[in-house]
């Protein structure tokens, strides 16, 4: 009877190291799995052009990556509100935030004063921002639903009192971006042109302002 | 066995809360691409021919999405709307929709939206002629979740209607 609770704290012992050993297994599948899912992901991400969600360990906002991510900013020449050809290429120098939004996107439309306000702050250090309205729609120029668009975007551009230059028919150049699936979209293109960064949706203002200083940093 | 049974409970609780910890809300909300909205029922109508009927016809939005209402509280929003093409038979009378949820967007407490979540009717009164009519009706609408928007789509719902 005297040995008994030597056999029992044994016991309580090996149990709880087994469960321990258990939970560091669990542990250690679990890492291995979202290893596994994030490659996979960035693999599926190079070969579409897509930009990916990363799961992040603290906190909700995620962080994206984008196949372009190191590489030059995909060219593009398109028309502002006055029909005027505005080129990636002359922004040459400058860190930009390439911004695609819509007219009918609310969080574009809580993002803007955002842009607005950081694009001021930032733009004597050789910052810019380029909004370019993606529609969604694939309206022709000519087209009566061209020229709605552009109706309401000049509205929403006057609105918001965007300073910066807005260019139209973003959708023409929505497969080297990625697809633009999800609105608003970011890239943050430093003075060489890279991209350096990506964000999908609306963070923060405080997240905008980190890409905006990373695109300048570099 | 009473210390026991206290450590078993704290690795259980400690393994419970493992699996979530790697991944964000945003991450999991885009994991898949699914339809924003799904047309539930009915599949098939029986009217009187010639006569306005009242037919309800059910949707469902996908879950952690919201379209807008049929009046979305800002002139750039594109409101939900039902249609039905000329030339298919039947023909759309009315249609009555719902009233929308109020929400916010946690970026900005201040705007309120009008928006239909999860399933909402929208009661319709159809006209069919007499005879069976497979008709393409179309439901356009503008899908966002509480960080970004997805372009405005036009989905066929599909509708078997006999006109007697």
């Amino acid at each position: 009877m005297r040995s008994f609770p030597v056999r029992r704290n044994t016991l309580v012992l090996f149990i709880v190291l087994f469960l321990l050993a258990i939970f560091a297994w669990a542990g250690w599948a679990n890492w291995e799995y979202r290893q596994q899912a994030a490659e996979r992901r960035a693999a599926i991400a190079a070969v579409q052009g897509e930009l990916v969600p990363v799961a992040t360990a603290g906190g909700d906002s995620a962080q994206f990556i984008t196949p372009l991510e190191g590489k030059p900013a995909p060219a593009f020449t398109l028309p502002d509100l006055d029909g005027k050809k505005i080129s990636l290429a002359s922004y040459r120098g400058k860190a930009l935030l390439i911004n695609f939004w819509a007219t009918w996107c609310g969080p574009c439309k809580i993002e803007t004063p955002w842009l607005v306000e950081l694009r001021n702050k930032y733009a004597s250090q050789g910052f810019e921002v380029i909004g370019i309205d993606t529609e969604g729609d694939d309206a022709a120029p000519g087209s009566d639903a061209y020229a709605k668009d552009k109706s309401a975007i000049e509205k929403f551009v006057e609105q918001e009192k965007m300073p910066y230059p807005v260019l139209v028919d973003g959708d023409s150049i929505s497969k080297p971006y990625g697809g633009l699936d999800d609105l608003p979209t970011s890239f943050f293109v430093d003075r060489n042109g890279k991209v350096v960064a990506a964000q999908i949706g609306i963070n923060s203002e405080s997240d905008i302002e980190n890409n905006i200083k990373k695109a300048l940093a570099e | 066995m009473r210390r026991l049974a206290i450590a078993t409970a704290t690795l259980l609780s400690l393994t419970a809360l493992a699996p979530a910890q790697f991944v964000s809300k945003a991450a999991q909300g885009r994991s898949g691409k699914t339809e924003a909205v799904q047309y539930l029922f009915p599949e098939q109508v029986t009217l009187p021919a010639g006569k306005p009927a009242a037919v309800a016809l059910h949707f469902r939005v996908a879950a952690g999405l919201h379209i807008n209402s049929h009046n979305p509280k800002d002139d750039f929003l594109i409101p939900t709307t039902f249609s039905i093409p000329d030339g298919a038979g039947v023909k759309l009378e009315n249609a009555a929709y719902p009233a929308g949820a109020m929400i916010t967007l946690a970026a900005d407490p201040t705007t309120r939206l009008s928006v239909y979540t999860g399933e909402f009717t929208i009661n319709t009164r159809l006209v069919a002629a007499a005879g069976n009519h497979l008709v393409q009706a179309r439901l356009h609408y503008q899908a966002c979740d509480q960080e970004q928007c997805m372009p405005p789509k036009t989905i066929t719902v599909a509708i078997d209607v006999i006109g007697k």
